[in-house]
This record gives C-alpha cells, sequence and structure tokens, in this order.
C-alpha cells in the first residue's frame, strides 16, 4: 500500500463526519452571529455558510478518492463485507446532502435581512 | 478471540443436537415461577412484556381519543367537561408518544435486534430487566394519577407559563414531568443497550454493510434517543425545580425565560418524531424485502438517508416556535432544514419504490399496511413541507390543520409499519401465523378509517378550528368535518379491535408458523418459532448480507463458547471480527427491586425535597446488591 492509498484508507469517513459537522456548525454559526450580522456586515452569514458547504464537499471528495482507491477493492454490493468501502460510500453521500442543506440556508442567509426580528 | 479454555469446562464444541440445545436450555432459561419472572433478563421475555404493555397503553390512549372525538362530534356536547378534556387530550398525547410509540419501537428492537444480529442475549441484559420494570411504574403511576383526578392537564409538552405553580397550582404538571423521567429513563438504558449490542455483539462476518437494516433503523434511533431524551430530563427536572423549590428557570420576573422551556421540550420533542418515524423505516425495509422477494434496492442509500434524517432531526426544532417571535434569520434557516429533511425521507421512499417495481411482490398482510405507510406517509411529508414555511405555520399554527398534519406523519410512519410488523414477527414471537382474512379485514378498516378520521381535520384546520378545544358553537360550521371525523375514528378503532381479536384467536387456533415461514432472509428466522432461550445452538457466521438467502441450507456456525454458563461473543466494530468470550448475566431479582426504590425516589420529590435525602440510601442499596460481584465460574475456575 502506498502512502497516498493509506491517506485514503485512512480518511474514508471524511464525508461521513464533515458534512454533518460543517452543517451543524452553520446551523448555530448563522443563528449565534445574526446580531453580529444586522450591526457589521449582512453577508457574514453566507460567507460562514458558503466555507462550510466547501467544507462538506471536501469530505465528500476525500471519501470518493477512498471509495475509487483502496478501499474501493473491498466493494461487493450484494453481498456486503466491505465496511470501509461501504463508510466511504456513504461519506460520499452524507458530504453531498448536507452541502445542499447548507446551501439552502445560505439561500435563506441572502433572502432575509438579519436584522429582521 | 480467547480460546483458553478452564480444564473441566463444557462447551458448545463438544455437544451436538438435541444434547447441545438441552443443555443450552438448561443455563439460558428463565427460572419457573412467579419469583422467575421477576427476575427475568432473556431478551425476549422483558421484549414481549415490554410490547404487550406499550399496545396496554395504546389500547388506553385509544379509547381516550374515542372519548374526544365523541365529544367534538358535534357542537355544544356536554359529554365531557372542560377540565376532563384537558386531562384527556393531555393523557392522549403523553400516553401515545412516551408510553406507546417510543416504547413499542424500542421494545421491538429489545426483542429482534439480538436476534438479527445472531447472538444470546442484548448487552446489559439486567439494565433492560430495569428498564422495563422503570417504564411499567412510570406508566401506572400516570395513569393511577389520572384515576384519582390528579392527570396532567397542560398538554403533552406542558409549556410554561401555564405549566408553573401559579397558573396550574396542582399537582398535575408535577405527575407529567415525572413520568418524563420515568420514561426517559427506561427509553436512556434500552438506547445504551441497544448501541453496544449492534457495535460488539455482531456475529462473526457481520459486517457494517451486512447490518440488517431494521438494525440499523434501531441503531440510528438509539443515538437520537441518547442526544435527545436528556434535553427533555433536564427541562422536566428544571419544571418540577421550579415548582417545589422556586428555582426560577422558567419565572421572566426573575431572570428565567418561558421559550427556555419550548427550546428545550422541541430540542428533544423534534427528533422524538424520528424516534418513532426511523424504526418504522426499518420495519418497512425488513418487511419490503421479504415480500418483494429480493434485497432492498440501494442498501448504501437507505442506511445513509436514516443516518442523515437522525443528523437532520437535531435542527428543526424551531419550527415549532415561528409564532413566537425569534429571529426572522433563524426562522428561514429551520425552513430550510425543515423542508431538507424531506430529501433523504424521499430517498428511502423511492428506493422502497424501485425495490417493489424491481421484485415479484406477494401481497399478504404485512406489506399492505406498508403500501398504506407509504400513501399515509407522503401525505403527511406533504403537509409538513407545507408548515415547515413560515407564512403557512403562521396562518395554521394550533389549528387542526396541524392536528392532522402530525396524525398523518405520526400513524402513517411509525403505527401503520408497526402493524405490519406485527403480522411478520408474530410468527417468530408466538409460533403461530395471524390470520390473513382477519389481517385483510384489518388493513382496510384501518386504512379507511384513518383517512376519514383524519383528513377532514385538514380542511377543519383551514377553515379555522383551534386545537385543544373542548367544543364549540354551531354556527362556526364545523359540525359535519367533525361527525365524519369522529365517524372515522370510530371505523378505525374497530380495525385495533379486529388487531386484538386476531390475536387472541391466532394464538389459540390458527396454524403452526415453522422457522422462517416468509422465506426471509435475516438471522432471526434461523432459529425456531418462538426462539430457545438461548436463540441459537451455535453462533452464525454471517458471509452475505441476506444470509439465509445465501446460505439456505446450512448457516455456518461458530463453536467454542461455554455450555454450562451464559456466554456471549464479543466482535470488533467494522469488521465484525470474533475478539473475546464474555459472561452473560444471570437472572436476578435486584433490577426490579432499584426499580421500585427508583419509582419511590421519583414520586416523593415531587411532593417533598427531602425525597432526594431518604430516597438515596435505599436506591444504593439496591445498586449495590445489583453489582455485588459474584464471581463468573469462570473466573473462579
Amino acid at each position: 500500500m502506498t502512502e497516498a492509498d493509506g491517506h485514503s484508507r485512512l480518511l474514508y469517513w471524511a464525508g461521513v463526519a464533515l458534512g454533518p459537522l460543517a452543517w451543524g456548525v452553520n446551523l448555530q454559526g448563522v443563528y449565534v452571529f445574526a446580531h453580529f450580522s444586522c450591526e457589521n456586515t449582512r453577508m457574514s452569514g453566507a460567507i460562514l455558510s458558503a466555507i462550510l458547504a466547501v467544507l462538506a464537499l471536501a469530505g465528500t471528495v476525500t471519501s470518493a478518492r477512498a471509495a475509487r482507491r483502496s478501499a474501493g477493492a473491498e466493494w461487493a454490493d450484494a453481498q456486503g463485507g466491505g465496511p470501509r468501502t461501504f463508510m466511504a460510500w456513504l461519506g460520499v453521500g452524507s458530504g453531498v446532502l448536507f452541502a445542499l442543506v447548507i446551501a439552502n440556508q445560505l439561500a435563506a442567509s441572502l433572502m432575509i435581512s438579519p436584522c429582521l426580528r | 478471540m480467547s480460546t483458553a479454555a478452564e480444564p473441566n469446562e463444557l462447551r458448545d464444541d463438544v455437544l451436538n443436537g438435541l444434547q447441545l440445545s438441552t443443555q443450552l436450555e438448561k443455563v439460558w432459561r428463565t427460572p419457573p415461577g412467579l419469583v422467575g419472572a421477576l427476575m427475568a433478563v432473556d431478551h425476549k421475555v422483558v421484549g414481549r412484556r415490554y410490547i404487550l404493555t406499550a399496545f396496554a397503553f395504546l389500547l388506553l390512549g385509544g379509547i381516550l381519543a374515542i372519548l374526544m372525538r365523541v365529544q367534538l362530534a358535534g357542537p355544544e356536547k356536554t359529554f365531557l367537561s372542560a377540565d376532563k378534556y384537558n386531562q384527556i387530550f393531555t393523557m392522549h398525547g403523553s400516553t401515545m408518544m412516551f408510553l406507546f410509540a417510543v416504547p413499542v419501537m424500542e421494545a421491538f428492537a429489545v426483542y429482534l435486534v439480538p436476534l438479527m444480529v445472531g447472538t444470546r442475549n442484548i448487552a446489559f441484559p439486567r439494565l433492560n430487566a430495569f428498564s422495563y420494570w422503570i417504564f411499567l411504574f412510570g406508566g401506572c403511576f400516570l395513569w393511577i394519577s389520572f384515576l384519582l383526578n390528579v392527570g396532567p392537564d397542560v398538554g403533552w409538552f406542558a409549556y410554561v407559563p401555564l405549566s408553573s405553580l401559579q397558573y396550574t397550582p396542582t399537582k398535575r404538571p408535577d405527575v407529567w414531568a415525572q413520568m418524563i423521567t420515568f420514561t426517559e429513563v427506561a427509553a436512556l438504558a434500552v438506547a445504551v443497550e441497544i448501541i453496544v449490542t449492534v457495535f460488539k455483539l455482531r456475529a462473526p462476518g457481520m459486517t457494517l454493510d451486512r447490518i440488517p437494516l431494521f438494525v440499523w433503523a434501531m441503531l440510528v434511533t438509539a443515538f437520537l434517543v441518547m442526544f435527545a431524551m436528556p434535553s427533555i430530563m433536564v427541562a422536566s427536572t428544571s419544571l418540577i425545580l421550579d415548582r417545589l423549590v422556586n428555582t426560577r428557570f422558567y419565572d421572566s420576573s426573575s431572570g428565567g425565560h418561558p421559550l427556555l422551556w419550548q427550546h428545550l421540550f422541541w430540542f428533544f420533542g423534534h427528533p422524538e418524531v424520528y424516534i418513532i418515524f426511523i424504526p418504522g423505516a426499518g420495519m418497512v425495509s425488513a418487511i419490503l424485502a421479504t415480500f418483494a422477494r429480493r434485497p432492498v434496492i440501494g442498501y448504501p442509500v437507505v442506511v445513509l438517508s436514516l443516518i442523515a434524517i437522525g443528523f437532520l432531526s437535531f435542527g428543526l426544532w424551531v419550527h415549532h416556535m415561528f409564532v413566537t417571535g425569534l429571529p426572522q434569520l433563524g426562522a428561514g434557516l429551520f425552513t430550510a432544514s425543515s423542508m431538507l429533511i424531506a430529501v433523504p425521507s424521499g430517498l428511502q421512499i423511492f428506493c422502497w419504490l424501485a425495490t417493489l417495481w424491481d421484485g415479484r411482490p406477494v401481497y399478504r398482510t404485512p406489506l399492505l399496511f406498508v403500501i398504506g405507510f407509504i400513501v399515509i406517509f407522503v401525505l403527511g411529508g406533504l403537509s409538513g413541507v407545507m408548515v415547515a414555511s413560515v407564512p403557512i405555520d403562521t396562518q395554521v399554527h394550533d389549528t387542526y390543520f396541524v392536528v392532522a398534519h402530525f396524525h398523518y406523519a405520526l400513524i402513517g410512519g411509525a403505527v401503520f409499519p408497526l402493524v405490519g410488523a406485527v403480522y411478520y414477527w408474530f410468527p417468530k414471537i408466538a409460533g403461530r401465523m395471524l390470520s390473513e382474512r382477519l389481517g385483510r379485514w384489518n388493513f382496510w378498516l384501518a386504512f379507511i378509517g384513518f383517512n376519514v378520521a383524519f383528513f377532514p381535520m385538514h380542511i377543519l384546520g383551514l377553515i379555522g378550528m383551534p386545537r385543544r378545544v373542548y367544543t364549540y358553537t354551531a354556527d362556526m360550521d364545523w359540525a359535519h368535518l367533525n361527525l365524519l371525523s369522529s365517524g372515522g375514528a370510530l371505523i378505525f378503532a374497530l380495525s385495533f379491535a379486529l388487531l386484538l381479536v386476531n390475536v387472541i384467536y391466532s394464538l389459540r387456533k390458527s396454524e403452526l408458523a415453522g422457522d422462517n415461514p416468509w422465506n426471509a432472509a435475516t438471522l432471526e428466522w434461523a432459529t425456531s418459532s418462538p426462539p430457545p432461550p438461548q436463540n441459537f445452538d451455535r453462533i452464525p457466521i454471517v458471509k452475505h448480507r441476506d444470509p439465509l438467502w445465501a446460505d439456505s441450507e446450512s448457516l455456518p456456525v461458530v463453536a467454542g463458547l461455554s455450555a454450562e454458563r451464559r456466554e456471549v461473543l464479543l466482535t470488533s466494530l467494522a469488521e465484525a471480527e470474533p475478539q473475546i468470550r464474555e459472561a452473560s448475566p444471570e437472572p436476578s431479582i435486584w433490577p426490579l427491586l432499584a426499580a421500585i426504590a427508583t419509582t419511590i425516589f421519583f414520586i416523593g420529590s415531587i411532593f417533598t425535597p427531602w425525597a432526594v435525602l431518604w430516597g438515596t440510601p435505599p436506591m444504593a442499596v439496591t445498586l449495590i446488591g445489583w453489582f455485588w460481584p459474584a464471581g463468573s465460574k469462570e473466573d473462579e475456575a
């Protein structure tokens, strides 16, 4: 196993972890920063969401690399028996799904003024 | 795996056939007699009790629903007084949510998960017994209080300031709050057991991607319980403290805040919906695969959806609070989250539909209930997307539209799969088939009755009928739809009566089930019906996601566990490789005694803070007895 393969294998769970984490930070962060956004820059929520959506997608990319490389060899659909690949594919889906959720919340923060109560 | 055998220990690799079965039954059986029954730690015994008790509470909650529908069938009826109506709708919601829906799902998991993962008992079986007793005592406490006219009357959410001492100076909110503590302790205990069972007690070879979908669903549910329930326990305990010793968590005149209650309650309350729905989704996946005669399409997608729903369910709670004046930006975010949970839910539904489309479906009663689930849950999901939107929610908040929505989501999402699951797993649990003819009648009565009962409530809500009113005047024009709704509720209730008749009739007269009457694929069908005390004579080895379809003739097994004491096999988390043999606890009376001591502590503490002092020593004594090191035979060897 090459060093690169080792890293891919090591981080096959990245999408499963980063997607929900980014979403959780975004959900709480934008809400917490509402007053700051109102008083300073209205774009702070959108910027935060954009960064976190990219973070979730980074998890997807990392998991996809793991699925394609070493973990990919374990794939056996109906039979099962490749838990790392399975987690890697979950990571791919998880990163995309949570990036989508964050993007929708980003849209909300673009449409609604943080000063509205 | 530890293989160092004690010199004289009898192991299952030297016994075979009937000799092995008899020996293991002797080791694993629940002691006979009343005392033996009170000491039971077998997950099947505890699971059966849990299921029966939860269904008893369903019956009680259902009777309350019928009483409400009789009262609302016409304008200005005097069948129930306003005070009694308040108690009844509170008891109905509390019973259904805390004493039926969550416990019954966990009960099925207690019974089925160890069988489905191929082990001999659940993890922490004494905690499991304790959990059941606490649940039973908590439920009895609520219902005895109700019969003594001290039933809670502040809604199943007990909002402050209504539930504060100032506005409700009776013991009714205390009864509600402490019932919460009982049931949440029980739920948390089961959640811990499920997580450990799934992570450490799986049969060798059952890697993460070979775990049955129902077990995945229960695993996600257990995590939801672990993270959601502490919130409501903090809320209910702080409410009791406010009422008993004036802590003023929710008193705005002293720096507290009533909205804190809503945040704490709904941070639990919304995941609660998914704590009920996700097991239902797991049941649907199990039933669908069996009756479509093919594995569920998109196994990783379904698992991902379950996990995603679990996460997202913690980001929706504010949509219950859109009319409380929270910042609009926050409301916008929670609207987005609320709508997006439809994505993983929809992914699952598409996987199920594709499985039906691509399979060779056999339309037996369990599958009929699954199809009913899909129709009703999709309708509930659509109205859910509507109320996730702030403008619509503001209009229909606290109207019967919301009542219609959540009954579509909860009864569609959980009760229909649950009744399907009863028909599906009854042969395994009881050893006999349920009547198919009565089952079809049951389904159609339930499906028609449910829709006639609850669909008109959408319209009632849209034309302005508020929730929680005990009557209305004739000039409101709500009478006809309410009468229709009440008629539907009676038909729906009749369907449950038919289910009860079917169970009683089938227990006596129907055909024997055999080991695997549905030709299903998961491990619970690899043992006899009902399963023996040890579940399996030898622990199966899993080489396929659908082990019984892949190895239909002879399932490979692992040997070497003790045949003279209770022992289970621990395996690794991801790969399920055998790691160590572990002793499994013997039957014990201490969980029951600990539950009695805890009950005295809990009930005493709503009357006097001193109960914390005098209630603790008995609990400590029972826990010392429980955990007193008896020493396993292996340790003594």
